[in-house]
């Protein structure tokens, strides 16, 4: 019960003036009039709102202003002159340049208002039901309208919600329409035609005039197409079993999946208007029709979208992002023990046998992958006992051979196998659109993993075929640092710190590898000279002993081939190379300068132009300079607050000076090995003197008199730095891996999208493209970007990829491809691409042109089909069937034309007389009808002069 | 006292070798000038306190060196940095030229991306100038970028440099309140029609 009925005369006294005083506090006061309305504006001009609450008792109204934002501000100046001129809202009751709206709020699209005030239940569910409450609520709107002078029509909303029933009122000088409404769910005969509604709209009126003055008539019938009967949506779900040659269901291998499963059309709407006509021009009524679609003057087409079409890359791309929410580790997903140990102890296995066969870490070039895949399967099934692995064998080996192409070829590993597109392609934007997302480049390794576990997730049981595959690669990699084998597809040199964390770890191993590398094979080269006896036996048990013992305890004769057999052993050689250096150093150092010149010069990459040694007057050479040690980001970060640390004082400032004066250090060594017994003068004099000689330097003497000749490349941290990583690799969570190789997704996702643009050229799309790379390259590199800044930008390229569709779906069923004339085509893809991105298109030439044509086609078509289908079932005779069509409405319609009948018939009915008496005033008076199959609504606006009747 | 501070901001200082870059920041922290101050090696920094319009500020003003070598670090630095000054020496072309170089690094490594920049032009006290203010003005506005020209030894437009670039950062919403409030380009999804009790295709009938 919404207002007491004791309290009844008290009501509306309140509630009146609360509305007043929100009318008067949005100044709606008063007759202001705008520009005429053009053509069109009620969709391309701009629609606002403002909302307050009246509330009485414990119910809540909600009162909200609709207005179209109109440019003109020049009411003032206006206002005085036109006092008696009748209310905006009523002349816009006659105006017919905004008839049919495709987007509009239903009071527009009935009365054709710029501007109105809606009283309504505010909750949702709340309803002023009772006839005597509507009109209460009316009578009050009714008083605070003309107490207040507001010109504005105000509705109130009755019944339930759905129904949208209002009931209305707009006052003016001397003037008042009322707006009503009737909503039926049955359609009384009567008012299926013209005639019917003419007949309707005339006794309303009432008008005392004879002749009455002619009405003139808007009509719309809109025709739904739902059923796409001839034709197929071609998109077929990629086949998950099938796994052909590196592909798996026709998917290859670092691609990305395109394109929606489902047709993402699900309706066209064509509406077929004919918008000025004249009573008695033409004839409609319950046996008789004048309105043929065809001939109608004007058709406009829309397209309804399927909400959320399940499109292909968008659920790729969500599936991943996914993973980033799960907590398990590695392990506890696989449901193993520790993966550390594991993985440890079957390379160890795997070493110790090929160590029997062979006596060096000589490269066997297909063992990697298939090697790691069947000690994977062994390994899963010890624990896991018969239980199958996550991914299966063929899937896994197809992926590591993609992943790892070095291992199946036969070349010998000694080349850099970093993939050669490098340079090929790096003015290229879109090659380096890995810059602006900090993933990794669209040819390099890390970015394959990415599309590969992407896959994996999707197709090859999920989390689960992640953390497996995930497992596998960190045994490849440490693989590959045991044996030398360089890691593929990482660009040269120290971390790119532009690219993904991950990326940057691979690229820090390949420096160890490298290093490693450069160095087992100096040794080699130096073994000779030292012509060691070996016994291999020792290899085996050095593994044991703590770092610090093997300074004491090396072994001097030990085969130099036996190392780097494992990290202890690795290390152990570490120290010998100290001593190693030794033999040459030890002597320079005791014997100063003198013996020092007698020292080979070690490390010289040119000779400097016109410079000489000082002392001696020998030509002074570039050293062959360290690069800067390799450093991931984090590192670097973790460094940088060291330095911060250090604060601002002097004493601060020089320490941190120190503490970042390695590579100066290391030059100077350089520079030692390359001059041997040159002085501290001439490595100031080969670079630059300002920068070496000056200030803070000073502390550097001493630490450049305590360096040692040295050439490049250095020989320290490899092995922390290599732990260090390997570490990080296997302590990864799928989690951390999906967050850390997501830029990765999206980036492959964006070039996916681009890609196929380029194939539909949708300029929309186009920028929206444009507006994806520019916001993910804001959130992306970013560190620990928000999931739902995350979730925004997949959001965006799933709806980019189902406009695509969409613009697929529509050329296929317009058939632009099998255009064949020129310019019919291009005005026919102009058509469908306004589809896509206009709510609603108009056909030129309507039903006579090329376009037109096809739309009647495929109506045609789609009756057909309807019709036999329905023939088939039933075999009805044709007699009979006449008789079930037995319905005035539809005869009629199939007799005009081969359209089905309209799913909804609109009508305005307009006319300007005056009421209620001959005398009155001449004024609006409007009636819009609407038809459809499941209900009928007439919504009246009819205006009585109040002084003169 | 650091209580009333309403923000600490990062600043960066960039540029080429030699343009006084330190300088400058010297002169900004210390009031004072050592024609003869050594090259910085990696990065060094200085904290000081201003007031911008009745708003304290505390700086964090990193200075980087501007010789390669000494450069391995730097990329770290310019993570969460929301204001970066950029030096030039007016009376070296070189180091003007450079400029684009070190726009480039900063878009490659900084993380926000409405972080502001100052464009500062020294050593307008010596004579042999060969880059013009106009052409720095116009390399400013090409790029978004504040533009003084300064002296670290005379120390004309120093104090104004910093000045100019805290307040622009205080100006800027989203850039100094919050870590995480980047403002940027809304890509919202949300094309509700504007019938309220009716939305999308009340217009079907």
């Amino acid at each position: 019960i919404i207002f007491s009925q004791g309290n009844i005369f008290f009501f509306p006294p309140r509630f009146i003036s609360k509305v007043e005083e929100v009318l008067n506090d949005w100044k709606l006061i008063g007759n202001s009039l705008g520009k005429p309305l053009e053509k069109g504006i009620f969709t391309s001009g701009i629609w606002e709102e403002k909302s307050d609450e009246i509330s009485f008792a414990d119910f809540k109204f909600s009162i909200t202003h609709h207005f179209l934002v109109q440019e003109s501000s020049d009411k003032e100046g206006k206002e005085e002159l036109l006092e008696d001129a009748i209310p905006q809202s009523m002349q816009d009751l006659l105006c017919m340049n905004n008839d049919f709206p495709p987007r509009a709020h239903c009071l527009v699209r009935w009365y054709g208002l710029r501007e109105f005030v809606v009283i309504a239940p505010a909750a949702n569910n709340d309803a002023v039901l009772s006839e005597s409450k509507c009109n209460l609520l009316l009578s009050s709107v009714s008083i605070a309208l003309g107490n207040t002078g507001c010109q504005v029509p105000l509705f109130v909303q009755i019944h339930h919600k759905w129904r949208r029933m209002y009931v209305g009122e707009c006052q003016g000088p001397g003037v008042r329409t009322d707006f009503e409404m009737v909503h039926l769910r049955k359609v009384p005969n009567q008012y299926t035609h013209l005639s019917g509604l003419l007949d309707i709209f005339k006794s309303k009126i009432g008008c005392p005039l004879t002749p009455l003055p002619p009405v003139s008539i808007a009509i719309r019938f809109t025709y739904v197409l739902q059923d796409w009967l001839q034709y197929f949506w071609p998109q077929q779900p990629p086949d998950l079993d099938a796994i052909i040659g590196g592909e798996v269901g026709g998917l290859e291998f670092g691609k990305l999946p395109f394109g929606a499963c489902e047709d993402p059309i699900s309706e066209l709407h064509l509406a077929t208007t004919w918008p000025h006509l004249t009573e008695g021009i033409i004839v409609d009524n319950d046996v008789y029709s004048d309105l043929d679609p065809i001939q109608a003057p004007h058709w406009s087409v829309r397209v309804r979208k399927a909400d959320n079409p399940q499109c292909l890359l968008g659920d790729f791309v969500t599936e991943f992002f996914k993973i980033c929410r799960r907590k398990e580790s590695t392990d506890e997903i696989l449901g193993r023990s520790t993966f550390e140990e594991d993985g440890r102890e079957t390379v160890d296995i795997t070493h110790a046998l090929s160590k029997l066969t062979e006596p060096a870490p000589v490269p066997i070039h297909k063992l990697s992958v298939t090697n790691m895949v069947h000690s994977a399967k062994k390994k899963i099934r010890k624990h896991r006992g018969v239980e199958e692995s996550p991914l299966n064998n063929d899937v896994l080996n197809a992926i590591l051979l993609f992943l790892f192409p070095d291992a199946a070829s036969d070349k010998p590993l000694d080349g850099f196998t970093s993939t050669g597109n490098n340079n090929l392609s790096s003015d290229n934007e879109e090659y380096n659109l890995y810059n602006q997302f900090k993933s990794a480049p669209s040819d390099s390794l890390t970015y394959k993993l990415a599309l590969c576990l992407c896959m994996i997730n999707f197709y090859h049981g999920g989390v689960k075929g992640v953390a497996h595959l995930w497992q596998e690669f960190v045994l490849e990699m440490r693989f590959r640092w045991e044996n030398n084998f360089l890691i593929p597809g990482l660009a040269n040199g120290i971390p790119d710190l532009r690219c993904c964390l991950l990326h940057q770890k691979l690229q820090m191993l390949n420096c160890c590898i490298e290093r490693k590398r450069a160095r087992d094979e100096g040794k080699k080269s130096s073994v000779s000279d030292y012509a060691s006896s070996t016994s291999a036996g020792d290899s085996g048990k050095a593994g044991d002993a703590s770092g610090q013992d093997h300074l004491k305890d090396t072994d001097k004769g030990k085969s130099w081939d036996s190392w780097s057999d494992s990290e202890e052993e690795y290390f152990e050689c570490l120290s010998d190379t100290e001593e190693l250096k030794g033999n040459g150093q030890e002597s320079g150092k005791k014997g100063g300068a003198k013996e020092l010149s007698n020292l080979k010069p070690e490390g010289r990459l040119h000779q400097h132009g016109k410079l000489t040694l000082l002392h001696t007057g020998e030509p002074l050479y570039i050293p062959v300079t360290q690069e800067p040690a390799p450093m991931t980001e984090d590192l670097l970060e973790e460094q940088s607050e060291v330095l911060a640390k250090l604060g601002t004082s002097a004493e601060g400032a020089h320490l941190r000076a120190r503490m970042q004066s390695a590579c100066l250090l290391s030059d100077m060594e350089s520079f030692k090995a390359a001059h041997p017994g040159c002085v501290l003068e001439e490595i100031v004099k080969w670079d630059s003197p300002r920068d070496y000689a000056m200030g803070v330097l000073k502390g550097e003497v001493e630490s450049c008199e305590t360096a040692k000749p040295a050439p490049a490349p250095p020989q320290r941290r490899i092995f922390e730095d290599t732990r260090e990583v390997l570490h990080y690799l296997a302590v990864q969570k799928p989690a951390d891996l999906a967050r850390h190789l997501l830029p990765c997704v999206i980036h492959a996702a964006v070039l996916k999208v681009k890609e196929e643009e380029t194939l539909e050229n949708i300029a929309s799309v186009k920028k929206i493209i444009k507006q994806i790379i520019s916001h993910s390259s804001k959130v992306l590199r970013f560190p620990n970007p928000e999931d739902k800044k995350l979730e925004e930008i997949i959001h965006q390229i799933t709806n980019v990829e189902a406009t695509i569709a969409r613009a697929r779906s529509l050329k296929a069923k317009f058939g632009t491809e099998k255009c064949e004339q020129e310019e019919e085509r291009e005005e026919l893809e102009r058509f469908v691409s306004c589809l896509l991105e206009e709510p609603e298109v108009s056909v030129i030439g309507a039903g006579r042109g090329h376009a037109g044509s096809i739309i009647h086609k495929l109506f045609v078509n789609a009756q057909r089909l309807t019709e036999s289908s329905d023939e088939a079932a039933s075999m009805a005779p044709v007699e009979e069937e006449l008789k079930r069509t037995s319905s005035s409405e539809e005869r009629r319609q199939n007799s005009g034309s081969d359209f089905p009948a309209p799913a909804g018939r609109e009508l305005i009915l307009r006319t300007t007389v005056p009421r209620p008496a001959p005398y009155s005033k001449a004024l609006p008076q409007r009636m819009y009808s609407v038809l459809t199959k499941e209900d009928f609504r007439l919504a009246g606006a009819f205006s009585a002069d109040t002084s003169f009747f | 006292m650091d209580e009333d501070v309403l923000t600490t901001l990062k600043i960066l200082i960039i540029g080429e070798s030699g343009v006084g870059k330190s300088s400058l920041l010297l002169r900004f922290t210390d009031d004072t000038f050592d024609p003869e101050l050594a090259a910085t090696i990696g990065v060094d920094f200085k904290v000081k306190t201003i007031s911008v319009d009745g708003n304290k500020a505390k700086l964090a003003i990193w200075d980087t060196a501007g010789q390669e070598r000494f450069r391995t670090l730097t990329p770290s630095y310019y993570r969460g940095a929301q204001g970066v000054i950029l030096v030039y020496d007016v009376t070296r072309r070189d180091t003007f030229v450079k400029l684009d170089n070190w726009l480039s690094e900063l878009e490659t490594y900084c993380t926000r991306n409405d972080i502001v920049k100052m464009l500062v032009g020294n050593k307008i006290d010596k004579e042999n100038r060969e880059v013009d203010r106009n052409e720095g003005l116009k390399f400013a506005r090409k790029h978004s970028m504040l533009f003084i020209e300064a002296s670290a030894k005379t120390c004309d437009g120093v104090q104004c440099a910093f000045e100019e670039l805290v307040e622009k950062i205080i100006q800027t919403p989203g850039l100094w309140e919050s870590e995480n409030q980047n403002k940027g380009v809304r890509l919202s999804h949300r094309e509700e029609s504007h019938g309220g009790a009716c939305g999308g295709y009340c217009s079907m009938l």
